[in-house]
């Protein structure tokens, strides 16, 4: 058994190798030159204006929109058999053939339908598995942002490498520093308005809340806004989240502004669930009536120039009186 | 196909297909039987058992071509053969060659694997819902492999995790279980306690981090034939190398320890030393299939089952279960694979979804025949 | 309360039950102090005792109050609940190991949570009773493998059929989550059981369950005590074999789904605290029965009062803590010269 599947191993092994050349070389002929991107698995050579790209990822898929590019393949959401609510928005206008192909759930990628689609470049998750990685490197060059620990502006660094893969890092740049701009804006408004003050990010949970880390990319935004994000000293060192809290430990929170994250539309809903706990209603914030529901997809799992857009949105309507 | 280089099925069927092609049937042998000389050594072969084996070889190697010829990506058949050959289109020969062939080795040995697994276990304990995978096994390696994926400090990769896992909750169980009583019995319920545990500290572990790791980990806690490592399939290539040898050497005391005990022993099996291989043997298997595929359910229990269902009841049908768990392995994979196409379902949802009601069958049918 | 032996020194020279449960009784008192007294926040035992002798901060009333109360009553109530529904479903199944949450209840409530998260619900405002549900429908279809014949009378095949049943519903929740991120996301706090964040209320809407479960325990000990000596003897007594297990199989699931909606699914109390009991008791599923009360919270209140202290200021859920305490105890009862058949 050992050496039969062996033989057939190096015998694929063989094959492939040639197969690979002839595989690069239909790449390399389609492009006039290469560029070189450093990537969390080494140094990857990308077309120099690739036209056929598949997103792994929803940062990647929101950051090749918001460079202007739609792909043509790309993975669902959580809640659901497409793409985001906030990426919806932007693939409204075209057509249903010009939408990107779903080719698998974050947790299950399909590696056939990616390649069903002939992709020229390949934008992942920065947690690709390596067992993964071998095989799609193998159908396009595919670029993978290296793990960083926890920190509030990752998503940039993660948005620049996807925009000079493709060939875009001008325009990725333009929505960065755009962005910067706004948030530098509604830091100003909110200050005249007299909106200041220390903030905490959290999600209810049955048990209690959990808080979110003030380095989540929601956080950053928030922070950005001119309010100050604390996690209370609850958060471990590079955790995205506590532990859901200890109902006796709730006036931690002790925050001016309450941004509670609820993972379906009915936000209301479980602020008054939270509500209905003694130990949440004594909260200073919601005390002052400044609980902010916010929709947890957005604010606490998606990234990217477009995501920090659709925040800001809702910084805007529901901070600014 | 023909061209292709046998594998599996090289191993596994070797046995009754030598001896059939110089088979000749003689007086004396016992009804059912056939009794093939090949010089000195003279074998009985029983009929139904080797027609059994043929049938699910020659299922194996249809499932098997279909497999490699459907997905997202149709191949003909003669594109199929092109590939194979070594000489096809660019596009499939890579679907063939390196996307599906890879899965397809994977799903041979870990079906070959967990069934011959369940099968030892089950005749050991004559308890058709004894398989590794129930007893906690697979717990104490989706709880390893999870911590791997969710960086607890652990700098090995999860498949070596998985097998360390495997190998603790066994260990663990071993040990409480030690003075072992006649069927494993002891075994069995100190593996579902140790099994809780380690299923209490998987969800603690998935709670604590954030969603994008807990995906990650998601394949583990599941069981999947997606992109999987290709050291962890050579290490259960080795093993049912010599795994599968070792419990065909096995299978004459375990026949016999299908009676009782006193039986057994008067007809000069050492139960308490065999008892100890059996289930080591069907612990290693598991332990490193799981490495491969993470737990996938109820192969362990349907692959014996087939086997039996078509054999006779005469003999421990390893030959067979390997052969039927393979097979079962490779179509679970194709359905998740199609069935939703673009997306993919884990073979570990399959295999359970299709064993449940197969389940619920025997678990329910008035006959209280259950225990083989 | 139909001939429960109470007060009355054991038959066979063991110690009157009454001591034991006096002795038990005291022990729950501290635990429920302790609950009380303890926990992961800044309020210490000197100022909650503070509270307890009518003094005290507002913050520490609060806590106390609001918070330690009510969890304690509850993890009384929810240890009573799983301690007796334990000693029943063994009683009735002639079985040691048998325990609700190794009989796929547990797996029923999360699959059922699965199910309505997936559905649409959320899970900070989720019912509770769809945990309540699951874990009945999980606990009816292993008992109903056990009553149909040829499970019973083996401890181990039917303990085999509960873990099967758990892998094979984990496996369908799996498959939902797999389609739906979101109920991935929320479901990985709902399965395990834990005590913190209830409220009376979900105590007082399963009240009435309990009342009715506890009432047909004492009207079924009788019953049960002539069923353990054997089918024929038990109808020789007069009570009908087929028509107890019905009402004791009801009883179970009326207390475990009760315990399950309140606190989630709480694996192995059901099979520590009467092994426990047993072994302080004797056999006689009455006497067992009775100290099944003081010895369930006692478990429950235990581990959480633990389960708050480990990792402060946040908290592990109970259901692990009792499953690292239970493994050993389900380790000890199979290691057991042979496997008693109740």
């Amino acid at each position: 058994m050992f050496s039969a599947s062996h033989i057939v191993r190096r015998w694929t092994r063989r094959r492939a190798l040639t197969l690979f050349a002839a595989a690069l070389c239909l790449v390399l002929s389609s492009t006039a030159e290469a560029r070189t991107l450093d990537t969390a698995h080494g140094e990857v050579e990308v077309p120099e204006s690739p036209e056929r790209i598949v997103t792994l990822y929803e940062g990647a898929l929101d950051a090749a929109l918001a460079a202007g590019i739609v792909p043509v393949g790309a993975v669902t959401t959580r809640g659901g058999d497409g793409v985001a609510g906030y990426i919806e928005a932007h693939l409204d206008a075209l057509s249903p053939d010009a939408r990107p192909a779903i080719v698998g759930v974050v947790r299950e990628l399909n590696l056939e339908a990616v390649l069903a689609q002939r992709p020229d470049l390949i934008l992942a998750a920065p947690q690709l598995s390596a067992e993964q990685y071998a095989l799609l490197s193998r159908i396009a060059p595919t670029v993978v942002p290296a793990t960083r620990p926890l920190a509030a502006d990752n998503w940039q660094a993660e948005a620049r490498l996807y925009g000079e893969a493709l060939g875009r890092a001008a325009e990725v740049e333009a929505a960065i520093a755009e962005l910067a701009t706004r948030s530098a804006a509604l830091a100003e408004a909110l200050a005249a308005a007299g909106v200041n003050g220390s903030a905490n990010l959290i999600r209810w949970m049955p048990q209690g809340p959990m808080v979110m880390s003030a380095q989540l990319f929601a956080s950053g935004l928030i922070e950005a806004a001119g309010l100050e994000i604390g996690d209370a000293g609850l958060v471990r060192e590079g955790g995205s989240h506590s532990d859901p809290l200890s109902l006796e430990n709730l006036s931690r929170l002790d925050g001016d502004w309450l941004f509670l994250a609820t993972l379906n539309a009915e936000g209301q809903e479980a602020l008054d669930a939270a509500r209905t706990s003694p130990a949440f209603a004594r909260l200073p914030a919601v005390q002052a009536e400044r609980v902010v529901p916010v929709d947890g997809q957005l604010w606490t799992s998606a990234n990217g120039p477009l995501a920090a857009q659709a925040i800001l949105d809702h910084l805007e309507a529901a901070l600014l009186p | 196909m023909l061209e292709r280089p046998l594998t599996s099925r090289d191993a596994i069927g070797r046995q009754p297909q030598r001896f059939a092609a110089d088979a000749t049937r003689q007086p004396g042998a016992p009804s059912g039987y056939w009794r093939l000389a090949h010089g000195e050594v003279s074998l009985l072969v029983e009929r139904r058992a080797l027609a059994a084996n043929l049938l699910l070889l020659v299922l194996l190697l249809a499932a098997s071509a279909a497999y490699l010829m459907l997905g997202s990506i149709p191949v003909g058949a003669g594109e199929l053969a092109r590939a194979l050959a070594g000489n096809g289109e660019v596009v499939s020969a890579f679907v063939v060659l390196e996307l599906r062939l890879p899965r397809l080795v994977a799903a041979w040995l870990t079906g070959a694997a967990f069934a011959v697994a369940g099968c030892l276990m089950q005749t050991l304990a004559r308890n058709r819902l004894a398989t590794p995978g129930i007893i906690g096994i697979d717990n104490g390696a989706t709880a390893f492999a999870v911590a791997s994926v969710v960086g607890l400090g652990v700098s090995l990769a999860p498949p070596a995790m998985a097998l360390a896992g495997a190998a603790t909750a066994a260990a663990i169980t071993f040990g409480l279980a030690s003075g072992g009583d006649t069927r494993g019995y002891r075994f069995i319920v100190a593996g579902i306690g140790i099994g809780a545990v380690f299923g209490a500290i998987t969800q603690l572990l998935l709670a604590r981090v954030g969603i994008d790791t807990a995906n990650a980990a998601y394949p583990w806690t599941v069981g999947t034939l997606n992109a999987r490592p290709g050291g962890a399939v050579m290490a259960l290539a080795a093993g049912l190398a010599l795994g599968l040898p070792l419990a065909l050497a096995l299978s004459r005391p375990l026949t016999l320890m299908r009676f009782s005990d006193a039986v057994a022993s008067g007809l000069g099996v050492m139960l308490r030393r065999r008892r100890a291989q059996v289930l080591a043997l069907s612990v290693l298997l598991t332990a490193l299939a799981v490495a491969v595929a993470g737990p996938v359910g109820m192969v362990g229990l349907i692959g014996p089952e087939i086997a039996r269902w078509l054999g006779s009841s005469r003999g421990v049908p390893l030959v067979a279960s390997a052969l039927a768990g393979a097979l079962v392995m490779v179509l679970a994979d194709l359905v998740g694979r199609l069935l939703l196409a673009p997306i993919e379902l884990p073979v570990g949802i399959v295999t359970a979804v299709v064993g449940g009601p197969w389940l619920l069958w025997i678990l329910l049918r008035p006959d209280s025949r259950s225990s083989r | 309360m139909a001939g429960l032996a109470i007060g009355r020194a054991g038959p066979r020279g063991r110690p009157g039950l009454a001591r034991i449960a006096l002795a038990l009784g005291g022990l729950l008192l501290l635990a429920a102090l302790a609950s009380l007294l303890l926990g992961a926040g800044e309020v210490g035992p000197a100022r909650a005792l503070a509270v307890l002798l009518g003094g005290g901060d507002e913050e520490a009333r609060f806590v106390v109050g609001a918070l330690r109360g009510p969890r304690t009553l509850i993890g009384i109530v929810v240890g009573v609940a799983l301690g007796v529904a334990g000693a029943l479903l063994q009683a009735v199944s002639r079985n040691p190991l048998a325990e609700p949450g190794l009989l796929g209840v547990s797996a029923g409530a999360a699959f059922a949570v699965a199910l309505a998260l997936w559905l649409g619900a959320s899970a900070a405002t989720l019912r509770i009773a769809v945990g309540q549900l699951g874990a009945l429908v999980g606990c009816a279809c292993v008992l109903s493998v056990v009553r149909l014949r040829g499970l019973g009378g083996d401890p181990v095949r039917l303990i085999l059929a509960g873990a099967t049943f758990t892998a094979l519903l984990g496996s369908l929740t799996s498959l939902l989550l797999l389609f739906d991120q979101r109920s991935a996301d929320e479901i990985r706090f709902w399965v395990i059981g834990s005590l913190a964040g209830r409220r009376l209320e979900d105590l007082l809407a399963v009240l009435p369950s309990l009342a009715v479960a506890l009432g047909l325990t004492l009207w079924m000990a009788r019953p049960l005590a002539a069923l353990a000596l054997g089918e024929r003897v038990a109808a020789g007594l007069g009570h009908r074999p087929g028509r107890v297990r019905l009402v004791v199989v009801l009883v179970v699931a009326l207390l475990v789904g009760a315990a399950t909606a309140i606190a989630g699914p709480i694996a192995f109390v059901g099979l520590v605290v009467p092994f426990a009991a047993r072994a302080l008791a004797g056999p006689d599923i009455r006497r067992t029965l009775w100290l099944c009360m003081p010895l369930g919270p006692l478990m429950v209140l235990g581990a959480d009062v633990t389960s708050r202290l480990l990792v402060a200021p946040s908290e592990l859920p109970l259901g692990v803590l009792t499953a690292l305490l239970g493994a050993p105890v389900l380790v000890a009862v199979v290691r057991a010269r042979r496997l008693p058949t109740l």
